[in-house]
């Protein structure tokens, strides 16, 4: 039953992933191209400093998201759960926009965020602005970008939590005395941290590997790992040094697969 | 399996694709071709020589026919790329220009046919005053955010070396690592390394000033008055594109007859004025109205000529090293 | 305090759809500004003619549903097999195609094709579009439908067998019927997954074999162009449709 499966997985998962990391080791043609010797100098390059400053740049990206999306994903989750009969309903309109082509919704941004777009737009002919303010191309437009992409990954793991809360704790709490913030903070709160930890690493660990977002709406300026590697593998055309990268995004990636995992976070997948 | 089963099943009239920059040809020229030869034309276009090469590299991307520029040539060949030219095929070959009958990467036009050529210099908006009048010009405060640069390694540095005195096709180790410095100073003014696309943002007036080609530049003041282009005065590089047959290509023949079709006066005429480019075609170019034909932005005058440098292809360490310092540049 | 948090919901729920929308009603708009100009479909149309779009858009739906065919059936027995017999390696290898970056599945897709190329007379094209998009997918199908799997009864299949079928039989006429609407839901995500993809079919996709996602890319980078507006708003409706009927057949 799983042979068919597996073998799909060793052709197409496994070997090429272990093509990449022997691409690795080589060294790049004159004008593109794989040619030998063997050599550790793309691991070596990659600790130059310009390069570790890229992945600085998207755990920065990564974490400033992440946290964006637990602050505002936290309270939808909290509405979704206290919202009875009608709970998956709006579940289901907070998904909807997310299964939608993701390419769209971030053309969908630019079309917002341009100098000529609808928001500048607006404020201008409002006359609130002079000039368009660059909205776009910058890494808080990427940030938003990822925020709205990935929003549910946080709400759908914390609401599975506190749907499950038991009332009966938070009652308890209110007829102690607990006024509802303390009561949020002092009881639901640790409650929820598996489902906070689980979106959390939902969120974070695909805006590392982010490329679209950061290519489209950061304009090429705000290089993102994601980005670099892709450019190595084509206008850059430096096949073993971008396989190198790949293997290091894998290895932080992998990494954090394995906190999620030991965490229990499976339940959620 | 069923795929290709279905994919056979489709067999039409014989196919040639053919990869070229965008905005190069004609309107009619790819219909009235696919017309007379009763074939159909896959036309692909790239925004970038990097672009095109990264996919032809492997040697089994599926063009025909792709349009480097002279500078690649050699490399190409180098790699196995290219297939040798049928001269035989091209009995429109004659109608080159003298210049561009022998000429200096490709001596006997044995792998390539010279297309259009042109330089690169500065398109501007006339409410930057001063004008721009150099690649110096490029490094303004006044520009900060509504300035772009060619996505481009070997122009960008080229203008980055022009800057600094030197050649475009410099391979002193010390004179890229200045130049590339030059680039990555320049880097916090930039709005964005684009090419082509950015004629729209010009017409609009988001950018003030780009390192264009003058064939683009001329195409958008052709759309705004608004617009101007300068030949720097530090000098500027020249480059010509030539049309080459992928030695991957199973239609040798039918993109043989499209190389000589190109090479028709009347055609290639057709392409010089629909695109704004200078033709290396003699026949075709005595065939453009004078307005062409002494525009000083497409056929620049002999004293700013001599400003002027061939891209020249270079060795493979330089050219390494180049390819690195561009990719630290992007990166910054 | 809940209506503070009702409130912020229908907020959330605004920046959540606004774009869409507005994205939505200016693909109507007559003019190709950002200024309202009067209702149009001249860009609906000027979509509908253009062969380009069409050509990939063809492309898009035709690899999609191979893809489509081909990832739910590797997938459904795949999680059959693992509801029967948990298996760590199986397990460790869907994981990692799910947090694999797409970036890093297409390079090394395309690192594979190539150097398989020096041995077969592989061409990018359609075939190898879906096969990576069958890699992409597998995972996903395997999660739903081994979440269909644990709400069934196991008690279910063990009577069949001990009613004198065979694991197979069990499997097919126990088993497969109850999985049904897990399948399809699967299998809608699948299409859906498949018919937006952009990063690892840029990568890997041949001459003959571009995708819509990818025209529309070139469109967006190139400018604003209202037709991308309308060729979006079909997209958004379609998959919507699709994502809509899938939900309602998992819950079936």
């Amino acid at each position: 039953m799983l042979a068919p499966a597996a073998v799909w997985m060793a052709v197409f998962v496994a070997a090429p992933l272990g093509v990449v990391a022997a691409y690795s080791f080589l060294t790049r043609g004159p004008y593109g191209g794989l040619s030998e010797p063997w050599t550790l100098e793309n691991y070596v390059r990659l600790a130059d400093p310009l390069y570790l400053r890229i992945v600085a740049r998207s755990f920065r990206i990564a974490a400033v998201t992440t946290a964006l999306c637990l602050l505002l994903g936290f309270p939808l989750a909290l509405f979704l759960a206290r919202s009875g009969g009608r709970k998956h309903l709006l579940l289901a309109l907070v998904i909807l926009p997310f299964w939608t082509s993701y390419l769209v919704r971030t053309y969908a941004w630019m079309f917002l965020l341009r100098d000529t777009g609808l928001v500048n737009t607006l404020l201008v002919e409002a006359g609130l602005l002079e000039r368009p303010l660059p909205l776009l191309y910058n890494e808080g437009a990427v940030i938003l970008g990822l925020v709205y992409g990935h929003l549910p990954f946080m709400v759908l793991p914390i609401f599975a939590v506190l749907e499950r809360l038991d009332r009966s704790l938070v009652e308890a709490a209110a007829d102690l005395g607990a006024r509802p913030l303390e009561t949020l903070v002092r009881v639901v709160l640790p409650l929820a941290r598996p489902g906070i930890v689980a979106g959390a690493l939902l969120v974070f660990i695909p805006c590392l590997g982010a490329y679209l977002t950061p290519d489209l709406l950061g304009g090429g300026k705000t290089v993102m790992v994601g980005n670099l590697i892709q450019s190595q593998f084509t206008a850059a055309r430096d096949w073993p040094f971008g396989a190198a990268v790949s293997l290091a995004l894998m290895a932080l990636v992998m990494l954090g697969l394995t906190v999620f995992l030991r965490r229990g976070g499976e339940r959620f997948l | 399996m069923a795929l290709a089963a279905l994919a056979a099943c489709r067999t039409g009239p014989p196919r040639l694709n053919v990869f070229n920059w965008s905005d190069y040809v004609a309107p009619e020229t790819i219909p009235a071709f696919e017309a007379e030869f009763g074939v159909r034309v896959r036309y692909g276009t790239y925004e970038s020589g990097e672009e095109m090469l990264a996919k032809v590299l492997s040697g089994n991307s599926g063009w025909d026919v792709v349009f480097p520029s002279n500078s690649l040539v050699e490399p190409m060949r180098e790699l196995g790329l290219l297939a040798p030219l049928r001269h035989d095929w091209l009995a429109n070959l004659d109608n080159l220009e003298e210049g561009f009958r022998r000429p200096s990467w490709d001596p006997n036009l044995d792998w390539c046919v010279p297309y259009m050529w042109g330089g690169t210099g500065i398109a501007y908006r006339r409410e930057v005053t001063p004008p721009p009048t150099g690649w110096a010009s490029l490094w303004e405060e006044r520009l900060r955010g509504r300035l772009t640069m060619l996505d481009d390694p070997a122009e960008v540095l080229g203008a980055c070396l022009k800057k600094l005195g030197w050649s475009v096709n410099s391979i002193d180790p010390v004179e890229l690592e200045r130049a590339g410095q030059e680039a990555r100073a320049q880097k916090a003014l930039l709005r964005a390394y684009v090419n082509a696309e950015v004629r729209d943002q010009l017409v609009a007036g988001d950018v003030l000033a780009a390192q264009l080609w003058a064939t683009t530049s001329l195409q958008a003041i052709e759309e705004s008055a608004a617009l101007a282009f300068v030949w720097p005065e530090e000098g500027f590089p020249l480059y010509a594109d030539n049309v080459v047959v992928l030695r991957e290509s199973e239609r040798g023949e039918l993109a043989h007859r499209f190389v000589d079709y190109l090479l028709r006066p009347e055609v290639a005429a057709a392409v010089a004025k629909a695109t704004k480019s200078a033709t290396t075609n003699a026949k075709a170019r005595a065939l453009l109205p004078e307005s062409f034909r002494s525009n000083a932005t497409l056929y620049p005058p002999p004293e700013v000529l001599r400003r002027g440098e061939w891209f020249a292809s270079l060795p493979a360490t330089a050219q390494r090293l180049r390819d690195r310092i561009w990719t630290e540049i992007r990166s910054a | 305090m809940s209506r503070l948090l009702a409130l912020y919901a229908a907020a959330i729920y605004a920046f959540l759809h606004l774009p869409l929308l507005i994205l939505a009603i200016f693909s109507f708009n007559a003019s190709r500004f950002t200024i309202w100009e009067g209702f149009s479909l001249r860009w609906y149309r000027a979509a509908l003619e253009n062969p380009q779009l069409l050509e990939t858009c063809w492309n898009s739906l035709v690899i999609a549903a191979a893809a489509t065919l081909v990832a739910t059936c590797l997938g459904t027995l795949c999680a059959y097999g693992l509801w029967k017999r948990r298996s760590a390696p199986m397990a460790a290898g869907l994981y990692i195609s799910l947090v694999t970056p797409e970036v890093v599945m297409g390079i090394s897709l395309l690192a594979f094709y190539q150097w398989l190329f020096r041995y077969l007379d592989v061409r990018p094209g359609l075939h190898t579009v879906v096969a990576a998009h069958v890699t992409f997918c597998l995972a996903y199908v395997v999660l739903v439908v081994l979440a269909r799997l644990r709400t069934l009864e196991p008690a279910l299949e063990e009577a069949a067998m001990d009613l004198g079928a065979t694991e197979w039989q069990a499997f097919r006429r126990v088993t497969l019927p109850l999985l049904g609407p897990g399948i399809a839901a699967a299998a809608m995500l699948c299409f859906t997954l498949s018919f937006d993809d952009y990063v690892i079919t840029s990568l890997v996709a041949g001459v003959d074999s571009e995708t819509l996602p990818m025209v529309i890319y070139a469109m967006a980078r190139r400018g604003v162009s209202p037709v991308v507006n309308a060729v979006s708003t079909i997209i958004v409706f379609g998959l919507g449709i699709l994502v809509l009927a899938a939900g309602r057949l998992q819950r079936a």
